[in-house]
């Protein structure tokens, strides 16, 4: 299939596919283009660190979270937002203007998605704000159960303006789009790493780009057969898959 | 058109809503919107049974009725319908016992409803009781259950208090929805359920009933989808068009209602004009279509046809009778946008119901998005 592609860029899912928690994924260290993750609670720096800490030898402008998408987001759309994001999460918006807002992002921020905030936000929407989600999902898992995502108070305001938010974490469009426009690259001309098969491998495919499925990390058996087109490639791990592009595709 | 004596004819009840009709809620106990206590009076004087509808449910009907009697209201608890009781009365026929996501104010409805061991879960305007923690609540007790019910004391999408629009039960309803994959049952307008309730509680047919309310989708919609005529109002949550178009209009005329005291007093417009202004915000239209069913007309902003956020919003669709139309829904109800300049017969909407459009002024507004919507009651909607 992909031979022929010239491959210029590499985007590599972060969570369970270079790292597990606070371990590297063995042999993981290794070159890499560009790091991209869904995580909407630590900002670049933390995440730098830790990864940092782990031996990997990354530049911050390296990392592209769904923050960053967000945030290229509302510089090109020149507005100035009211950020209901996780107070760690606020460094990677420093130097954007949040005064006299005019958009609304909603990151996983449960501590602000009280009445009183969400009833701001509404009134902004309904003046014809836009709404742009870091990732509409459902729950996650906490120590103490499930808990409440950013997706069903999305969902609440989407209702209550009847409008559609812009989603700009993986598996959307939006996201690998964003991710690659540093790049320069086309996104026939870049594969996607990850260990989720819908939000990293079928998300970046769905773009046009060659997906690889690690299995480490969220990976479970037989998920390569839950997406359409199905991977590029199913593999071991990370290194496995560096050296697969490093033989094959380049 | 015929003139209000005609298409009022045989009603012999009137259903009122409360909030954004009659008053608006806030601090202070809230204020009347102006007439509306003279209204009610001449309503009651009439030979009109009259019935106080209401979606209601931050507070229980004890502290609604005193609020509304202390702003001058000849109002009791007997003559209201409200959605906490019929929740109630729900609960103990399905041997249900709910997680209540409420405020405080309505917790005295629900004094005889066991709530231990929660079975499912019961949402209402909590107001300020929606924090991150209360919402998390009610999501856990229905992530545990077999068989997840979620009942909702409505499914308004916000209302009008005196500092503002706030948001309703509606948007908490559709967040535990789409976080437990499942689908609430709504006790309260606009569930036919409900209105019949009322209309029984009055000895009235639907048939012989209007229904007055601010909001399209929970009150007019409802109501006309039970088969009693609507009137829209524009105080409220109503919200004014800030874009108008300028158009002519052929087929019936229509007319405008500005608050429920102008309700006897409704002029006709010339045969063959079309909509009546009043003041600058563009008119809430009555138009009667050709089998006698209602189609309401009024302007609100948005100019989005789909719910597609990447679409051009301000891009309106050609359909094939000929009109501009957009299709941004209220509750699948089709939407029509009119372009300036365009001149028609009536447009085909849905169930074939007439639609009347008139002249509409332009208010400039680059922010606010603008949309037509042509609401039609019968069995199709």
């Amino acid at each position: 299939m992909a031979a022929c592609r010239a491959l210029k860029a590499v985007l590599v899912d972060l969570s369970g596919t270079l790292h597990i928690e606070d371990a590297a994924v063995p042999g993981a260290q290794e070159a890499l283009k560009r790091f991209v993750t869904n995580t909407t609670k630590e900002s670049k720096q933390d995440l730098l660190e830790r990864l940092r800490k782990l031996e990997f030898d990354i530049s911050e402008d390296e990392i592209f979270t769904s923050l960053t998408a967000a945030r290229s987001l509302l510089e090109r759309k020149q507005v100035r937002p009211m950020l209901l994001v996780d107070d760690r999460a606020l460094p990677d918006f420093k130097g954007i203007q949040t005064s006299d807002p005019n958009a609304v992002v909603m990151g996983l921020a449960p501590e602000h998605f009280h009445y009183q905030i969400l009833n701001q936000a509404f009134r902004l929407l309904l003046d014809g704000a836009p709404l742009i989600a870091i990732h509409k999902a459902r729950y996650y898992k906490r120590k103490d159960g499930l808990a409440l995502g950013p997706g069903p108070f999305v969902t609440a305001l989407e209702y209550a303006t009847d409008t559609k938010a812009t989603v700009v974490g993986k598996p959307e469009k939006t996201f690998f789009l964003e991710a690659l426009r540093g790049t320069g690259c086309e996104p026939e001309e870049a594969v996607m790493i990850g260990d989720d098969c819908r939000d990293d491998v079928g998300g970046a495919q769905d773009v046009g780009m060659l997906g690889i499925l690690v299995k480490t990390g969220k990976y479970r058996a037989s998920d390569e057969e839950k997406i359409n087109p199905p991977p590029y490639l199913t593999c071991e791990s990370f290194p496995h898959a560096v050296d697969h592009i490093l033989q094959h595709l380049l | 058109m015929a003139p209000w004596g005609k298409r009022l004819a045989g009603v012999r009840g009137v259903l009122l809503d409360i909030s954004g009709v009659l008053y608006d809620s806030g601090a202070g106990g809230g204020t009347a919107i102006a007439g509306s206590v003279e209204a009610v009076a001449r309503l009651k004087r009439s030979r009109l049974k009259v019935r106080f509808c209401t979606n209601e449910s931050q507070k229980s009907r004890a502290e609604l009725v005193g609020q509304l009697q202390r702003l001058g209201f000849d109002i009791s608890e007997q003559e209201v319908t409200a959605p906490a009781p019929a929740a109630c009365q729900i609960l103990k026929e399905r041997g249900l016992r709910p997680y209540l996501l409420i405020h405080d104010g309505v917790r005295s409805e629900f004094d005889q409803i066991d709530t231990s061991n929660p079975n499912c879960v019961v949402i209402a305007d909590a107001g300020e009781s929606f924090s991150y923690q209360n919402m998390n609540n009610a999501f856990q007790v229905l992530m545990e259950l077999e068989k997840p019910v979620l009942i909702s004391l409505g499914k308004g999408r916000y209302y009008k208090e005196t500092s503002g629009l706030m948001l309703d039960v509606g948007p908490y309803m559709k967040a535990l929805e789409y976080a437990c994959g499942i689908k609430a049952e709504v006790v309260g307008k606009p569930s036919p359920e409900f209105f019949k309730s009322a209309l029984q509680a009055i000895g009235v047919e639907a048939h012989q009933a209007v229904m007055i309310g601010d909001d399209i989708v929970g009150d007019v919609g409802g109501a006309q989808r039970c088969g009693m005529r609507a009137l829209q109002v524009r105080t409220g949550k109503f919200r004014a068009a800030q874009h108008v178009l300028q158009g002519t209009c052929s087929g019936p005329g229509a007319h405008t209602c500005s608050s429920p005291k102008t309700l006897p007093e409704a002029r006709s417009p010339g045969a063959g004009r079309g909509i009546t202004q009043e003041g600058q915000s563009p008119p809430v239209v009555l138009a009667a279509p050709c089998s006698g069913n209602w189609a309401l007309l009024w302007t609100a902003p948005c100019e989005s046809s789909s719910r597609d956020s990447t679409a051009d919003r301000r891009r309106p669709r050609a359909c094939s009778c000929g009109a501009v139309v957009s299709l941004g829904c209220l509750d699948s109800a089709p939407a029509l946008t009119f372009t300036a300049g365009t001149t028609w017969a009536s447009p085909q909407v849905r169930s074939g119901a007439q639609a009347v459009l008139g002249h509409l002024f332009p208010v400039p507004s680059s922010r606010t998005p603008f949309q037509t919507t042509v609401h039609s009651p019968g069995p199709s909607f």
